[in-house]
């Protein structure tokens, strides 16, 4: 017997994320899902970026790792409330983890939410898990070629960061290469060139962050 | 590996539909995979194999067809197939682009058995 089914295998997930911005757009926050690999700059970014978000303005964050809670310790100072989550040997995070997160934050008490994903090119691309925004990092010590070797994440990026600019001159690392490769997978998203350690370019970066939020349905 | 998490929804789809139409045995499951989902055929395989033990589909192939990429030009408006990488519209060569097939992984057809059926031989 054949059963003709057409269903989309992802709709389980995509419903869950669906969910979860609900439940986000009702709190009237903003959420950012950061994608990039491992050691690109996620949690300094965060750091550096969430006390220059303003006064009186307060920012959570789910963070994914597969082990060790060293990034919620790392972001205790700097966010208004941070959740771990460790995935075990998940490759990226699950809606359903995120929805899990969310249980565990005052929802209401925040203006963003950054979703920090396992740092993973491929993986995290995939999945829906109820993000206003995507932002990608790459940084400048992982090459100038990655846009062009995992362009399925940078074509579903909003906002794209290249990171650790300050290393440029001491790394072999053109922008005009990124730049070219970027022509081919996403011209609509705004590159941030920023250094979270310097500090340069984090400014740019937050004023985007507010402008997201200042075109939130109200 | 997402192809675990993949394998998984699949699953619940499958062994839903089988119960649905009072199956008691999965023969094979036909699948498609869009280019942007980079699913690896043979990880998906490996990862239903472990997956389908000890349920209804244990033992069950996999039919696994590739959908390739489609994007909308959201500068003109222009329609077309694209390449993993290479998004840009042939028209007017911006890549800001909505991707509008290819980016999805279908669960097509179950063919299973009822219990009355005779296995194959």
């Amino acid at each position: 017997m054949k059963i003709n089914v057409v269903r989309s295998v992802l709709d389980a997930s995509d419903a869950l994320a669906a969910e979860n911005r609900r439940r986000m757009d009702e709190a009237r926050l903003l959420c950012v899902n950061l994608l990039s690999a491992p050691g690109s700059g996620k949690t300094t970014l965060l750091e550096k970026s969430l006390p220059a978000l303003g006064e009186g303005i307060r920012a959570g964050v789910l963070v994914g790792d597969l082990q060790t809670t060293r990034d919620a310790e790392r972001l205790a100072g700097a966010a208004a409330q941070v959740t771990q989550i460790n995935t075990g040997r998940g490759c990226h995070l699950s809606p359903a983890q995120v929805a899990q997160g969310l249980s565990g934050l005052d929802l209401a008490d925040l203006d963003y939410l950054f979703i920090e994903n396992v740092g993973n090119m491929v993986c995290p691309a995939a999945f829906d898990l109820g993000e206003h925004r995507r932002a990608v990092l790459l940084s400048v010590p992982e090459g100038d070629d990655k846009v062009a070797k995992y362009p399925t994440l940078f074509q579903k990026a909003d906002v794209i960061l290249l990171t650790k600019v300050d290393l440029v001159g001491v790394l072999d690392y053109r922008f005009d290469r990124v730049r070219d490769d970027l022509a081919k997978v996403n011209t609509a998203a705004p590159v941030i060139r920023c250094s979270p350690k310097t500090g340069d370019g984090v400014a740019e970066w937050v004023a985007w962050l507010r402008e997201q939020r200042a075109a939130m349905p109200r | 590996m997402h192809e675990m998490s993949i394998a998984t929804g699949m699953l619940q789809g499958v062994l839903k539909a089988a119960a649905e139409h009072g199956a008691t045995r999965v023969e094979e499951v036909e699948v498609e995979l869009g280019a942007m989902r980079l699913i690896v055929p043979e990880a998906l395989e490996m990862a239903w194999e472990v997956l389908v033990e000890g349920t209804p589909a244990a033992g069950s192939r996999l039919k696994m067809t590739e959908v390739p990429i489609r994007a909308k030009c959201r500068e003109c408006g222009r329609t077309y197939e694209a390449e993993v990488g290479s998004f840009a519209c042939p028209t007017c060569g911006q890549a800001d682009v909505e991707i509008v097939a290819g980016d999805d992984i279908i669960l097509k057809s179950v063919i299973c058995r009822t219990g009355e059926e005779a296995p194959e031989p």
